[in-house]
């Protein structure tokens, strides 16, 4: 029943998403929309690193691209990601939000108003409060929110600014979203 | 924490608005874009929604231009991406401008004018400026006569000044620009040799035998069909042999581009119109 799912983090949460990227199986039913904070000089080799391990492509997408179902999509360094309503990528330079560009509140937000409840949002570790007013999108318009166990995280402010905003269908360990995610049909 | 959201209807009663009113057509822009900049006008200008942002842009030219000013997003640093740069400084523009008449280099739309100012520098530091010369398109009044006036945000000092040092080993950026209290101005004479164009949405006045089109991180603000006229204007204003820098992760795939285009440089996102 579900569309898409949208995951936000920081470089921080690098190894707990190469982990979850690892078990997804080749046919994942739905897409993947990645939204990670990142050093906006280093262009490449991110988008690399993830698909060593990744059971699906990864890819950083070209402005309109169509979103497909079994493709990661992460979000180019420096730019933000929309998901446009008609399901392409829209990329802008508008000014950062939350200090941050990409912003996972905006890819959140739109991805929202996208797929509405047939969305899957997941907030991991990450060091500042961007992703806790687009995981609240996420829930208004009828989506699934999950955050990562704090417990679990090596910097908090993220998930415990979701938390506090949002209240959440999960709280998950990262074993526990890897299952959410294999049991999706 | 909550925003003001703008709904579909709204957002397209205001779109008529702006056709009927001004003759400006922005159907074609990417609708997810459109709306968040609607959106965050509204917010910063304090018009609470969207019927009365319709009532005050109709009545007033003045929050209108500002409203255009706004709609020609910032091109957010000075030499954004400095690799781009870097190519063009130690392999293009010194094989393509000597030797040159007449180097006509076109910003369709120059909004900020930050690639402007950095083509001038670049150019000045190359010792390539006397053949060149720069059109620079805007649907801003407004963001033209700010350019020409010089004025930018100091607080982008810092990120310019990282860029500059990632493409040049000499010399330093505040060469070009001076600094009065809380503000900071870049040396106009760099871009005395402009010629600036103010323009609707679709051209109607667009310069011809064009050399050089630097048009980055634009096309992301249109939809498709807006982005493929674009490129049909472009490819009518590129001569034969002439090069087209679009942003990053732009494309011009809609466009014949295989027919018609070289790719230069895939990284950079540089193509080269084929000779016949």
């Amino acid at each position: 029943m579900y569309k898409a799912v949208v995951i936000g983090g920081s470089a921080g949460s690098f190894q707990v998403i190469t982990k979850m990227l690892m078990s997804l199986p080749k046919n994942f039913p739905i897409p993947v929309l990645l939204c990670l904070h990142r050093l906006k000089h280093v262009r490449s080799g991110f988008v690399e690193a993830l698909s060593i391990k990744s059971g699906i492509p990864i890819i950083e997408p070209y402005d309109k691209d169509n979103i497909k179902p079994g493709i990661g999509y992460l979000a180019p360094s420096n730019y933000h990601m929309y998901i446009e309503l008609n399901k392409r990528i829209a990329l802008s330079t508008e000014e950062p939000v939350n200090h941050s560009r990409p912003s996972i509140d905006l890819t959140f937000e739109t991805a929202a108003q996208a797929y509405r409840d047939k969305l899957i949002g997941i907030i991991l570790s990450g060091a500042n409060r961007d992703g806790a007013y687009g995981l609240k999108k996420v829930k208004q318009l009828g989506g699934t929110a999950i955050v990562q166990d704090p417990n679990e995280c090596q910097v908090k402010t993220m998930t415990e600014a979701s938390l506090k905003l949002t209240s959440v269908d999960h709280i998950f360990t990262t074993q526990q979203i890897i299952n959410f995610l294999l049991n999706l049909k | 924490m909550n925003k003001f959201e703008l709904g579909i209807v709204d957002t397209r009663n205001i779109i008529k608005m702006l056709q009927d009113v001004y003759d400006y057509d922005f159907k074609n822009y990417a609708l997810t874009f459109f709306k968040r900049r609607v959106e965050n006008f509204i917010r910063t200008h304090n018009l609470k929604n969207a019927d009365l942002f319709i009532q005050r842009i109709e009545k007033e030219q003045e929050i209108f231009e500002s409203f255009l000013e706004f709609m020609s997003v910032d091109k957010t640093e000075m030499f954004r991406d400095p690799s781009v740069w870097r190519l063009l400084k130690d392999e293009l523009l010194g094989t393509l401008i000597p030797g040159a008449t007449n180097f006509k280099i076109w910003f369709p739309e120059v909004s900020s004018g930050e690639e402007l100012y950095s083509m001038a520098i670049l150019l000045k530091k190359l010792n390539l400026t006397q053949n060149v010369r720069f059109y620079a398109s805007s649907i801003s009044e407004l963001n033209i006569e700010k350019i020409k006036s010089g004025l930018f945000d100091p607080r982008k000092i810092e990120v310019n000044n990282a860029n500059y040092k990632r493409i040049f080993s000499e010399g330093e950026l505040s060469d070009f620009y001076n600094q009065e209290n809380e503000k900071a101005f870049w040396d106009t004479s760099l871009i005395e040799n402009t010629k600036f164009i103010k323009q609707n949405i679709i051209f109607d006045d667009y310069p011809k035998g064009i050399k050089l089109i630097v048009f980055r991180n634009q096309m992301i603000y249109y939809n498709q069909i807006l982005q493929e006229r674009f490129l049909k204007i472009i490819h009518n204003c590129l001569v034969p042999g002439g090069h087209l820098i679009i942003g990053n992760n732009e494309k011009i795939d809609y466009w014949n581009s295989d027919k018609d285009y070289i790719t230069v440089s895939k990284s950079e996102s540089i193509f080269k119109k084929k000779l016949s």
